[in-house]
C-alpha cells in the first residue's frame, strides 16, 4: 500500500494555485510525489472532490482540562462502537458527544477527513498527561500549545526586566513539555484571579508590580515566539473573553502588538460591543476590519454551533462567572505557578438572545473577512460546539439560503445592527473552504508538509464524493489516506495508524536552566529533573522555523 | 560506599502525595536507603525485592507459559473483570482497559470502593480544587477536615503546607492559619493548629451544609432544625467566619476516608458544596486526598479512554458507566463474573473486593507479588514494582504527572506484560457484544 494513486479526481490544492482541476494525486512512502508505476494501488476518484487533509488550529482534545470535562459531564456521553478496523491494530470502543474519548476522538477526526488536530492549552505541568492522551489519539498527526502568561516565573523575569531570560525560558520550555508553540490565554488575568480578582483585565492592569502588565506579558511572549522563529506565531486568547464591550481589549491587543506576527484564536469570543444600559451587540465589523489590514494578524474564528457544548478553558474567571450566571455545575483547579483550569457545561440555544448573538458574530466574521489564508476554520472544540459540526459549518458558509433559514429562526433581540441580520450574501466557494479548513491553518502553524498536495508534501488526502448538501459532503469522506496509508474506504474506517508528534525544540542558553531550577527549588513541588518530558513517540519534527507573516493571497 | 548507586529524585507511590526527591541508595542490589521518604514511603520502597516467579495451578513455568494459560482463561470466560489495582503505571493501566474493552468485559479500580460518594459528588456539581502547589505557595487559611495528614500523609504538611513555605506565605506555618475538624474518630491528629473543632459523626452533613449556606449567603442563610442545631450552627458559624476572611482558602479532607464515611454521599456533596461557595467572597481550593499506589491516574486513564472514571461495562460493545450497580465489588458479590483479571499489587486490592473473589472461576493475576496472592490464581506472572524496577507515569492525588525512575533492573514490567496480554487476545479477535 506505499505506492498509491488518487486517479481523476478534481483538486482543491489552494497552496499550489490548483483551484478545482482534475488530475492524479500520486503518493509514494507516505509523500506526495509526481509520479507512481502503472502497478501502484489505484483509488479511484472520478467525480469526486480532493483535497489535503484537514488540519484543525485550535481545539481541545488532550489537557488536563478535557478530562475534568469527561470526568464531570458522563451524563453527556453517547456510545462509540469500535471500528472495524483491517490493520491488525486494536480497535477500541468509547464515547461520542461533546467531549469525546480519546480513541474516539482520532476515529472521528479521520473520519471527518482531518489528519492533524492540535490540542490548544496544555499546562506545562500537565504535559505529561496530554502526551499519553495524544499516545491514544489515533490516526492524527497533532500536538499542542502551551499555556504562557500566568506563569510566575515569566512574571518575575518581566518585572526585573529580564526580556532575553523570559526569552531563553520560553525556549526551554516549549522543548521541556514537548510542545508545539506558545499559548497566551487572558494574560495575567488568571494570575490575579488565583489572588481574588473579579474584576476586567485591561492591557495595563498592574499585577503586584507596575512593571507586570498583561501588556508587557503579551510583549514578551509575542517577541520571544518572533525571535525563536518558531514556526507557529504566538497564539493568543485576549483578555475579558466572553464580555459585553470585550471588542476595545481585543483591539488594543491587535494595536499593542504594533505589526509583529501574532494568532488570535476564537476571535468570535471577543468581538462584543457594549450596548446602552451595559448589553451586548456585534463588534465583529470593527475587529474583522482591523484583521483585514494588518497581514501579521491571524485568526481563527471560534465558531458557536447550536447545540450541547462543553466550555473548557485555562481561563477560570470566565468559568466561574458562567457558573453563577448558568447556575451549571462547575470544576475549577488552579495550577500551580502556571496557569488556571474551569470547566462548564453549557447548551447554545437558538431562542437565547446571547447565543444568537454569538452565531451571528462568528459568521460575520467568516463572511466579512477578506483574507481566508489569515481567519480560519474552528468552534474551539467543545467550546463553541464539537468539531462533528464542521460540515454543518461549512454548508453555513457556502449555503446563503441555508443560512438565511436558520437566521430566521433564532432570537433577534441582539442582532440590531449586525451585518449578518442585515444581509451578506457571501458563499464560500471549496477553494476557499479547502484554504479555511486545510491550507490556512497549515500555513498559519507553519506546516511546510501539511495543508497541500505538492510534491514532498505529507500524504494526507481527504477524498469527497460531491454531493449538493456539502454538510453531507463534508461529513462523510469517501476516503481518508493519512501518511499514505489509506484510513477510510468507501467511506470507513479501516486503519487507524498511530499519529506523529509534532513539537519544536528551539536551542537555548544552557545558563537559564539555573535560574529556572532555582526556582523549581523555591516554590515547585515537582522536583526539576521531573519536569521534561521524555521519550515522546516520535523525535521533534525537522520543522523549518517561519519567521515571515503568512501571506495573503 | 563501593557498589553503591542512587537513584536521584525518585517517585514515591506510598500515599497519594507522590513525593518525587526521593533519592534511593542501592547497595549490594538491594535498596539500602530511601532519602526523604516517610514511613510510608520507607515501607513502599523496601528493600525492593520481589519474587519473579510464573506460576500456573501453584506450579513454575516458563512466562511464555503463564501468558498462554491467561490468555486462555480471559479468551473463554464468559464475563471478565479486569480490576486496576494500586501499584500500576498510567501505561499499564492503559493496557489494562484496552484489555477489558476487547473481551466486552468490566474494567475497575479500587476508587468505586473507597472513593465512591467523592467521585460522584464530583460528577453532580463539579469541584473548586487546585494543584497542590497553590496550597503551598498560596493558601493563608488551611482547614483540615477530619484528615490524618501525620498517619496517613505524612509529608504534606512539610511539601505542601502547613509547614511549607510559599511565595505568598513566606513564614510557612506562620503565615498560615490552621483549622483541624474531627469528626468522631475520625480526628486529624497531631498537627498544630490555631483552632479546633469537634463535630459528632451524625451532625457532620448538617455542619457542612450549615457552613455552605453560611459562606453562600452570610448570615441570611437558613436556619437548620436539627435536634442539635444549637451546636452544629455554632460551628458552622465560626467556621464560616474564619474561613470568609482567608484570602486563600485550602481545604483539605481525606477522599479515602474510613469504610463509613466512604458511604456517606451527603458528606462529600456539602464539602464540594462548601468550597465553592467560598469562591463566591474569596478563593478556595478543596484537595481530596488519596492513597498511593497511582489511584488518581486509574481514574485519569479510565476516564481518556472511556468517558468513565470507574465501574465500566463494555458488555455492549461500548462503554457504559455502572457506578451504583456495577462496580467489582457489586458484580463479584453476584457472582456474575467468571474470570477476573487483576493488574498491578493484588495485596491492596480493598479487603471486600478480594473477598468477592474467592469463588471466581479463573484468576489470572499480573503485578508485583503476583505469585503470592493470598487466594491463588490460574496463572500468576511476577512483575518488578512500578517507580521500583520500571519507569513509566502516575498520577498525584491532584492529577500532576510524574515520571516513575526505576532504580533496580531485573523484573520484567508489569506494563511490558500487559502490553503482551493485549496482543495475545488481539490475535483472537474481539468480543462479540453480548
Amino acid at each position: 500500500m506505499s505506492q498509491l494513486r488518487i486517479a481523476g479526481g478534481t483538486v482543491y490544492d489552494p497552496a499550489n494555485g490548483v483551484d478545482g482541476e482534475v488530475r492524479d494525486v500520486c503518493i509514494d512512502a507516505g509523500r506526495v510525489v509526481n509520479e507512481v508505476p502503472a502497478g501502484a494501488t489505484r483509488l479511484d476518484a472520478r467525480g469526486m472532490i480532493v483535497m489535503p487533509g484537514g488540519v484543525d488550529i485550535h481545539a481541545h482534545v488532550a489537557s488536563g482540562a478535557v478530562n475534568v470535562a469527561r470526568r464531570i459531564m458522563p451524563e453527556t456521553h453517547d456510545p462509540a462502537l469500535a471500528p472495524e478496523l483491517v490493520d491488525g491494530s486494536v480497535p477500541r470502543s468509547g464515547v461520542d458527544g461533546t467531549v469525546p474519548s480519546t480513541f474516539t476522538t482520532g476515529y472521528r477526526y479521520a473520519g471527518l477527513g482531518y489528519t492533524t488536530v492540535f490540542d490548544a492549552a496544555v499546562a506545562p505541568l500537565m504535559a505529561r498527561q496530554a502526551h499519553g492522551q495524544l499516545d491514544d489519539t489515533p490516526i492524527v498527526d497533532g500536538g499542542f500549545f502551551a499555556l504562557l502568561g500566568n506563569d510566575e516565573f515569566l512574571l518575575r523575569q518581566i518585572d526585573a526586566g529580564e526580556r532575553e531570560r523570559a526569552r531563553e525560558y520560553v525556549a526551554w520550555m516549549l522543548g521541556a513539555t514537548g510542545a508545539y508553540a506558545i499559548k497566551v490565554v487572558n494574560p495575567g488575568g488568571v494570575e490575579l484571579w488565583k489572588r481574588g480578582a473579579r474584576e476586567r483585565t485591561d492591557l495595563d492592569t498592574p499585577l503586584g508590580s507596575s512593571r507586570v502588565t498583561p501588556r508587557a506579558i503579551l510583549d514578551t511572549l509575542v517577541e520571544a515566539a518572533v525571535t525563536l522563529a518558531l514556526p507557529h506565531a504566538a497564539h493568543i486568547h485576549c483578555n475579558n473573553l466572553g464580555l459585553p464591550g470585550n471588542a476595545s481589549t481585543t483591539l488594543a491587543t491587535m494595536q499593542t502588538l504594533d505589526g509583529r506576527r501574532a494568532h488570535f484564536t476564537h476571535l468570535q469570543f471577543h468581538s462584543y460591543g457594549s450596548a446602552a444600559g451595559g448589553g451586548w451587540r456585534s463588534a465583529a465589523r470593527e475587529i474583522i476590519e482591523y484583521v483585514n489590514a494588518h497581514a501579521s494578524i491571524s485568526a481563527d474564528v471560534g465558531q458557536v454551533m447550536f447545540g450541547h457544548a462543553a466550555t473548557l478553558t485555562a481561563d477560570a474567571p470566565v468559568e466561574y462567572l458562567l457558573h453563577r450566571s448558568s447556575g451549571r455545575k462547575w470544576a475549577n483547579v488552579d495550577i500551580e505557578l502556571e496557569t488556571g483550569c474551569g470547566v462548564v457545561p453549557h447548551e447554545y440555544r437558538e431562542r437565547a438572545a446571547v447565543a444568537a448573538l454569538q452565531w451571528a458574530v462568528g459568521l460575520e466574521l467568516f463572511l466579512l473577512a477578506r483574507d481566508p489564508w489569515r481567519v480560519v476554520l474552528s468552534t474551539d472544540h467543545p467550546n463553541g460546539g464539537s468539531f462533528m459540526s464542521y460540515p454543518q459549518l461549512i454548508r453555513l458558509l457556502m449555503d446563503r439560503a441555508y443560512r438565511d433559514e436558520q437566521l430566521r429562526r433564532v432570537q433577534p433581540r441582539l442582532l440590531a445592527g449586525s451585518a449578518l441580520a442585515e444581509g451578506l450574501d457571501r458563499e464560500y466557494t471549496l477553494r476557499e473552504v479547502a484554504i479555511v479548513t486545510r491550507a490556512g491553518p497549515a500555513r498559519i502553524l507553519g506546516l511546510r508538509e501539511k495543508g497541500h498536495l505538492g510534491v514532498g508534501a505529507d500524504a494526507d488526502v481527504t477524498v469527497y464524493a460531491s454531493d449538493p448538501d456539502q454538510a453531507r459532503m463534508f461529513a462523510t469522506p469517501r476516503y481518508v489516506v493519512k501518511s499514505g496509508v489509506v484510513v477510510v474506504e468507501e467511506g470507513q474506517l479501516r486503519r487507524a495508524p498511530a499519529g506523529r508528534r509534532l513539537h519544536v525544540r528551539p536551542p537555548f542558553d544552557a545558563a537559564v536552566t539555573r535560574t529556572i531550577r532555582q526556582h523549581f527549588d523555591d516554590y515547585s513541588t515537582v522536583r526539576f529533573a521531573n519536569f521534561p518530558v521524555s521519550g515522546l513517540r516520535d523525535a521533534a519534527s525537522p520543522l523549518a522555523p517561519v519567521g515571515s507573516p503568512p501571506e495573503g493571497r | 560506599m563501593t557498589g553503591t548507586i542512587v537513584t536521584e529524585n525518585g517517585t514515591c507511590l506510598g500515599c497519594g502525595c507522590a513525593c518525587d526527591d526521593i533519592d534511593v541508595v542501592v547497595s549490594a542490589g538491594r535498596i539500602a536507603e530511601a532519602r526523604n521518604a516517610c514511613p510510608l514511603g520507607r515501607a513502599w520502597f523496601g528493600d525492593g525485592n520481589v519474587p519473579l516467579r510464573c506460576v500456573v495451578n501453584a506450579r513454575d513455568v516458563m512466562p511464555e507459559e503463564a501468558l498462554r494459560v491467561a490468555t486462555d482463561r480471559l479468551s473463554r470466560a464468559k464475563r471478565v473483570l479486569v480490576y486496576l489495582a494500586p501499584g500500576l503505571s498510567c501505561e499499564a493501566q492503559r493496557a489494562g482497559t484496552a484489555i477489558a474493552d476487547l473481551l466486552g468485559g468490566v474494567v475497575d479500580s479500587a476508587t468505586s470502593a473507597t472513593a465512591l460518594h467523592q467521585t460522584l459528588a464530583s460528577q453532580e456539581r463539579g469541584f473548586a480544587s487546585s494543584t497542590l502547589g497553590e496550597i503551598r505557595n498560596r493558601a493563608d487559611v488551611m482547614l483540615l477536615w477530619a484528615v490524618d495528614l501525620d498517619r496517613r500523609y505524612p509529608r504534606f504538611s512539610a511539601r505542601y503546607g502547613p509547614d511549607a513555605v510559599g511565595i505568598f506565605v513566606p513564614d510557612g506555618r506562620r503565615s498560615r492559619r490552621v483549622i483541624a475538624v474531627d469528626v468522631g474518630d475520625a480526628a486529624t491528629g497531631r498537627v498544630d493548629t490555631d483552632r479546633r473543632f469537634t463535630v459528632a459523626p451524625a451532625a457532620e452533613v448538617a455542619t457542612l451544609t450549615a457552613l455552605a449556606g453560611l459562606v453562600a449567603h452570610g448570615s441570611r442563610a437558613p436556619t437548620t432544625s436539627a435536634p442539635d442545631g444549637g451546636t452544629v450552627w455554632s460551628v458552622a458559624s465560626d467556621l464560616a467566619e474564619i474561613l470568609r476572611a482567608g484570602r486563600y482558602v485550602a481545604f483539605v479532607y481525606d477522599a479515602e476516608p474510613d469504610e463509613r464515611a466512604a458511604r456517606s454521599n451527603g458528606r462529600f456533596d456539602a464539602l464540594a458544596a462548601v468550597a465553592q461557595a467560598l469562591n463566591d467572597t474569596t478563593r478556595c481550593a478543596a484537595v481530596a486526598l488519596r492513597a498511593g499506589g497511582n489511584r488518581s491516574g486509574a481514574d485519569a486513564i479510565l476516564t481518556a479512554q472511556t468517558g468513565y472514571p470507574m465501574a465500566v461495562d463494555f458488555a455492549r460493545g461500548f462503554p457504559r458507566y455502572r457506578p451504583h450497580d456495577g462496580s467489582a465489588f457489586v458484580r463479584l458479590r453476584s457472582r456474575e463474573v467468571d474470570a477476573v483479571l487483576v493488574l498491578g499489587d493484588a495485596a491492596l486490592i480493598p479487603p471486600g473486593v478480594v473477598e468477592g473473589m474467592t469463588d471466581v472461576a479463573s484468576r489470572v493475576v499480573v503485578g508485583p507479588r503476583a505469585s503470592e496472592f493470598a487466594l491463588g490464581s490460574d496463572a500468576a506472572i511476577d512483575t518488578g514494582v512500578p517507580g521500583i524496577h520500571s519507569a513509566g507515569t502516575a498520577l498525584r492525588t491532584d492529577d500532576v504527572p510524574l515520571p516513575l525512575r526505576p532504580c533496580l533492573s531485573g523484573p520484567p514490567s508489569v506494563d511490558a506484560v500487559t502490553a503482551q496480554l493485549v496482543e495475545l487476545l488481539a490475535a483472537r479477535g474481539r468480543r462479540g457484544v453480548a
